[in-house]
């Protein structure tokens, strides 16, 4: 249930920013393992270099701030009728990675226990 | 440990040294522990000022406590940036008229038996506890002042205080929810809900008694210029820490923020203009004091106090403005004295709503205000004063309203409706 919530929350915030872009196509892929997972959200709304590394700094913040993840972060995914607050995310996430994919902006979130191994993962993988 | 949080930490112990010191010479080594410890018993509900008790007492009070928060953030290895200064900076302000160490402690407890509960750090969990404090009241209250036996009151005072603690992290993720973090305080929102069950519970019982007053009036320079002083060394420190332009813009860039929790002004790269926007926060405020002619108390300080604490997280000189004129407005429009305990604190605190008028405007930000000082001057009956940051219990219930309103308005824009 704990793993649920949690990515539910994730999983809203960053929906909420994307459709703010009010995108034709936003594509939501989730893949779990025991110690971690991956969530790429996919939209067709291509954004400047400007814009990627704004939500880039969002999800990546300079240093872990638990005070702030654990409390404040309970608010991601809550109020879809607000601006979404990506740095919400940034927190409770162990490392995000922001393009401009074929289509449009490709953000994947990796999250998970310290055993949590991204190798794991081949979703994202390019050759 | 960066260069900017180190710095925060002396500014911090400077204040808290300082404070020491002061309490002491004015009333001797002996006489201020005394004193202090005489302090511990006191029920502490809504409104005791302890510089009534000597206002080297109060400052002594407010170092230890103040000590004891840094400590913990220290220890609890989270940053000393906006949101833990903010923590500090209110709970020492709060123990010139409530907390003190007996008080907190228990309650601080609670909380860190809650995060053992949750697998969570204590960290994760500091900013609860330390704004929980506010229950303080609780704590001392049922130890001596219910007419128990001390050897049962002071156990019930202490679980009583552990258990508060314990659901405070339950509650206060749930209030975030009501007003979306429009409200500064909400900690003081989730105590206000708290102790709304707690004081009743005391009054089925008996043990409550009606709220009084306690409202110190002479003048002590040392009180007087406390505020003045630590305002004017953060804007001297802003100053050196970043050239003075630097500063200047930064300040300028953080009147552009909404300040919606949580807001955290030291990420945002203007460390110069944070600082500055802290001690004018703090001067600009001291002045309404003077200006309407209220004394310069335990509760004022407190005040003033808590507004440069959020200066780093959330409060900003234009955001807090348009509350203020409105709880102005709203005085006068009801008769009431400017420099009343009631209104004037109302000012102080409703700063706990500067981020409705940062996001919503000055309009929103005034009828904000007009309507917290309706409210605020009420809600503390309802818990009987057991919980310290009343404001953020009326602010909570203020926020929720137009939030809720706002938003209903917001998701009912029929021009972004599908078409049929």
């Amino acid at each position: 249930m704990k793993r649920k919530e949690f990515l539910g929350r994730l999983i809203g915030e960053v929906t909420n920013f994307l459709l703010e872009g009010n995108p034709l196509r936003l594509v939501v892929s989730l893949h779990q393992e025991p110690d971690g997972a991956h969530i790429s959200f996919f939209d067709d709304r291509p954004r400047t270099e400007e814009e990627i590394a704004r939500i880039y700094q969002a999800l990546n913040p300079k240093q872990s701030r638990p005070e702030l993840a654990e409390y404040y972060g309970l608010m991601a995914g809550h109020d879809m009728a607000w601006d979404a607050r990506l740095k919400l995310i940034g927190w409770q996430i162990k490392h995000a990675s922001v393009e401009n994919s074929d289509s449009g902006l490709r953000i994947d979130l990796w999250l998970g226990s310290d055993a949590f191994n991204p190798e794991n993962f081949t979703l994202h993988k390019k050759k | 440990m960066q260069r900017n949080e180190r710095i925060l930490y002396a500014l911090l112990t400077l204040l808290i040294t300082a404070l020491a010191v002061t309490g002491i010479m004015l009333e001797g080594p002996f006489q201020v522990v005394r004193q202090t410890l005489s302090l511990q018993t006191e029920s502490a509900r809504l409104i005791n000022d302890f510089t009534r008790y000597g206002v080297g007492t109060a400052m002594f009070n407010a170092a230890t406590v103040g000590a004891l928060c840094l400590i913990l953030v220290f220890y609890a290895t989270v940053s000393l940036s906006g949101p833990t200064l903010s923590a500090i900076l209110t709970v020492m302000g709060f123990s010139f008229f409530g907390n003190t160490l007996l008080n907190c402690i228990p309650l601080i407890t609670g909380v860190w038996l809650a995060s053992k509960m949750a697998h969570k750090t204590f960290g994760s969990y500091s900013l609860i506890a330390l704004f929980g404090t506010a229950l303080g009241p609780l704590v001392t209250h049922l130890m001596f002042h219910i007419g128990l036996p001390l050897g049962l009151s002071i156990p019930l005072g202490l679980v009583s205080g552990l258990a508060a603690g314990f659901i405070l992290p339950a509650v206060a993720g749930s209030m975030l929810a009501l007003h979306q973090g429009y409200n500064l305080y909400n900690v003081g929102f989730s105590c206000g809900f708290i102790g709304l069950f707690a004081a009743n519970l005391l009054i089925a019982t008996k043990k409550m008694q009606s709220l009084s007053i306690e409202w110190g009036t002479s003048f002590s320079l040392p009180l007087f210029l406390l505020v003045p002083l630590f305002s004017l060394i953060l804007l001297v420190t802003s100053l050196v820490v970043e050239k003075p332009r630097k500063t200047l813009q930064g300040f300028l860039a953080i009147q552009k923020l909404s300040g919606r929790l949580p807001y955290d002004f030291f990420d945002t790269g203007h460390y110069g203009g944070t600082l500055a926007n802290i001690g004018l926060l703090g001067l600009l405020y001291w002045a309404y004091v003077l200006a309407v002619g209220s004394p310069i108390n335990g509760p004022v300080i407190g005040g003033i106090f808590t507004i440069m604490a959020f200066g780093g997280f959330g409060k900003t000189v234009k955001n807090t403005l348009p509350v203020l004129a409105g709880v102005v407005l709203s005085t006068l429009l009801f008769s009431k004295n400017l420099n009343a305990p009631g209104p004037l604190l109302a000012a102080l605190f409703s700063t706990t709503l500067a981020p409705i008028a940062g996001q919503f405007g000055i309009i929103a930000g005034i009828l904000a205000g007009a309507v917290h000082l309706i409210m605020v001057e009420v809600t503390a009956s309802w818990h009987g004063g057991l919980d310290l940051y009343n404001n953020g219990f009326a602010g909570g219930l203020t926020a929720s309203l137009f939030i809720a309103i706002l938003q209903w308005y917001k998701t009912n824009r029929p021009e972004e409706d599908f078409t049929t």
